[in-house]
């Protein structure tokens, strides 16, 4: 292969030539990737998991190629943002692209592969799911198909990583070869339907069987019976596992560890070697920054966005999620979304900046905006639920269900209330089924591990940062003067003690800062209510601030902003309100 | 007969669709053999198998697909 380079066949020396992986959605263009380059990028069982695209450096054989993830797409014509990105990067040209093709949906994938052929750049297809073609009885003669392509085709299973390193070579000696361009000739739609019904009755044979019980459990759950009954199984087992594995954690291991040993050792030694006075009050007060820094990210929230994350990527793998997503098309089609957009209203259950990201596979503006809105209102994220969890948890589970419940609510009328007023159009529910399938332990296990380590770093320095200005603001005494300027609002409307005014500095850093203050306080039934609610309905954290304003620019961020906050105070201020006065006249 | 009006497990044929990409795309076009799979209430997806996969559409589609049922 290196004699290849010095005679000259690679185009431009010196140059690393750039491959693009292309395809429909969800035929595993990312884990390709990921396998390809070692970087590591979110995949998932459902369309549109990739919504911008990534570049990595594969290498093989000492020759070096960037490769770059693109989003999936339908056809050559854009009809998302996702789309268009990949248009773009289509457009731009690139020494080869790689097709991937989905095995267990041949035919859909061929349209496609025909309408890039007709583009004219140096092709290579991946046949990928091969597997699973296999268990379904879908049998695909690889040389017949590469005969008909004229291209050549490599048969894969990405997820064990077999036939990759031969896709590679391929696409790297498709880079190299001069004299590119190919033009074909191009296809009127019906022809091209034709002609891949002419390839798929040569090179395709489906062996007709019974449906296995997993084929059988997948369809069974798009039913509204039994579906709606696994749903809420499925949806009770997982927050079974998030919320009760994460009390166990908590109570078993974390709180001991925390509170009969690191607490009481770092304040022993800050004891000794720092005289009383506000120093040794900031570093182990009631806020102490020493003490804080360790139990609030580990013993409260850690535990709880780690089991969140397994049970979502577990879900996302299995591909139940869009099958959910039929069930609820109904309801959600009232609040101007539609089942599809219930993959990103999950997704931030976890984190609302993928959420928010992840609606760029939305085909309308307003979808777009209705999701984004609400999930920044009223759809608590991972830590910012591990905080209620640890707020409400150990006093009073139906006031954490009662919570959960209201956010519900508020989700509901406020997405009816919103399809009013955004103008514009939603489009309807228009998704694929993906195959039910158990998802691959080691790329779970990765996929878990990439999202705790982002976690960590986004949210480790802004909760440091939050930590912080708690401990200073609390033990210099600015606290005290902010509590009588906004006393008003939080003592006399929201019924809170005054240093519950913390809340409202640090929601603005993060979500679970909201809540966490909190925690430091002696509140009645009635205050942790409150309390939670209106840490709920405030203002998302700042990393969500960057995203909406990256997204749909600082205007409409700003309306969104203001809202949440003014939401927040009166919604929670009115149900104190009307709570004193049933218990006044009661 | 419209898409929307076919009960479940019935196969029909597509007669005129909406000129639409995406519905082209996943291979809801004139002249195809699907199964209605099921009808979600509340207004919401006919789910159909078309070939190997089954594809959620929407009430607002479905409304505006003529299909011929084959018995």
């Amino acid at each position: 292969m290196q004699s290849h380079d010095n005679r000259g066949e690679m185009p431009r020396a010196g140059e690393i030539p750039k491959i693009l992986l292309i395809g429909n959605p969800n035929v595993g263009k990312s884990v390709i990737f990921s396998k390809l380059t070692g970087h590591e990028v979110m995949a998932s069982n459902y369309a549109g998991t990739t919504v911008t695209y990534s570049s990595g450096k594969a290498k093989l054989h000492g020759k070096q190629a960037v490769i770059t993830d693109v989003p999936g797409m339908y056809s050559l014509e854009a009809t998302s943002i996702a789309e268009q990105v990949a248009l773009k990067l289509l457009n731009a040209g690139a020494d080869a692209v790689i097709c991937v093709l989905d095995a267990t949906n041949l035919e859909r994938n061929l349209n496609f592969a025909l309408q890039l052929k007709e583009l004219g750049l140096p092709l290579v297809f991946a046949l990928n799911l091969m597997d699973v073609a296999e268990q379904k009885g879908i049998y695909i003669d690889v040389l017949a198909l590469q005969e008909e392509l004229g291209y050549p085709v490599i048969s894969t299973v990405a997820v064990r990583n077999i036939g990759l390193t031969e896709l590679l070579s391929k696409a790297l000696t498709a880079a190299a070869q001069t004299g590119k361009t190919r033009r074909e000739h191009v296809l009127s739609s019906e022809e091209r339907w034709k002609e891949v019904g002419r390839i798929i009755s040569i090179v395709q044979k489906v062996e007709h069987r019974h449906p296995t019980l997993w084929e059988r459990l997948g369809d069974s759950m798009i039913m509204p019976f039994p579906g709606l009954f696994i749903a809420f199984l499925v949806l009770a087992v997982s927050i079974g596992i998030v919320v009760g594995g994460g009390r166990g954690l908590r109570a078993v291991l974390l709180l001991p560890l925390v509170n009969d040993f690191y607490a009481p050792f770092i304040s022993s030694l800050v004891s000794t070697l720092i005289p009383e006075g506000m120093i040794r009050s900031i570093l182990i007060g009631d806020f102490g920054i020493l003490i804080k820094i360790i139990e609030w990210p580990f013993a409260l929230i850690l535990p709880y966005v780690f089991l969140f994350y397994i049970v979502l990527s577990f879900l996302e793998d299995t591909g139940y999620l869009p099958r959910l997503g039929i069930l609820a098309d109904g309801i959600m089609r009232r609040l101007g979304i539609q089942g599809g957009d219930l993959i990103p209203m999950m997704m931030g259950y976890g984190c609302a900046v993928p959420a928010i990201l992840g609606t760029r596979a939305a085909t309308t503006y307003k979808q777009r905006l209705i999701v984004s809105a609400l999930v920044a209102l009223a759809v608590p994220c991972a830590s910012q639920s591990g905080a209620l969890f640890a707020l409400l948890g150990e006093r009073s589970v139906l006031l954490l269900v009662l919570v959960y419940f209201i956010s519900l609510c508020a989700i509901i009328l406020c997405g009816m209330f919103l399809k009013r007023v955004i103008p514009g159009q939603s489009d309807t529910i228009l998704i694929e089924v993906p195959n039910l399938l158990m998802p691959n332990p080691h790329a779970l296990f990765k996929k878990i591990l990439m999202r705790i380590k982002h976690f960590m770093i986004e949210a480790g320095i802004l909760m440091l940062i939050g930590i912080a200005i708690a401990a200073l603001v609390a033990e210099t005494g600015v606290l005290v003067n902010f509590s009588k300027l906004v006393a008003p609002i939080v003592v006399n409307w929201l019924g809170l003690p005054g240093e519950a005014a913390l809340s409202l500095i640090l929601g603005i850093l993060r979500r679970e800062l909201a809540v966490l203050p909190l925690l430091e306080m002696e509140l009645t039934t009635v205050q942790l209510l409150i309390g939670s609610l209106v840490s709920l309905f405030y203002i998302p954290c700042l990393a969500v601030l960057g995203v909406l304003i990256r997204e749909f620019g600082v205007w409409v961020t700003a309306t969104l902003g203001i809202s949440t906050i003014i939401f927040a105070l009166f919604f929670a201020g009115l149900i104190n309100q009307a709570i004193n006065l049933i218990l006044f006249i009661m | 007969m419209l898409l929307y009006k076919i009960k479940k497990a019935t196969s029909c044929i597509i007669e005129s669709v909406p000129a639409h990409k995406i519905l082209e795309a996943l291979g809801i076009r004139k002249g195809v053999n699907v199964r209605v799979l099921v009808r979600q209430p509340l207004g919401g997806p006919v789910v159909l198998r078309i070939g190997q996969r089954d594809v959620a559409v929407s009430y607002d589609y479905a409304k505006q697909i003529i299909v011929k049922e084959v018995f």
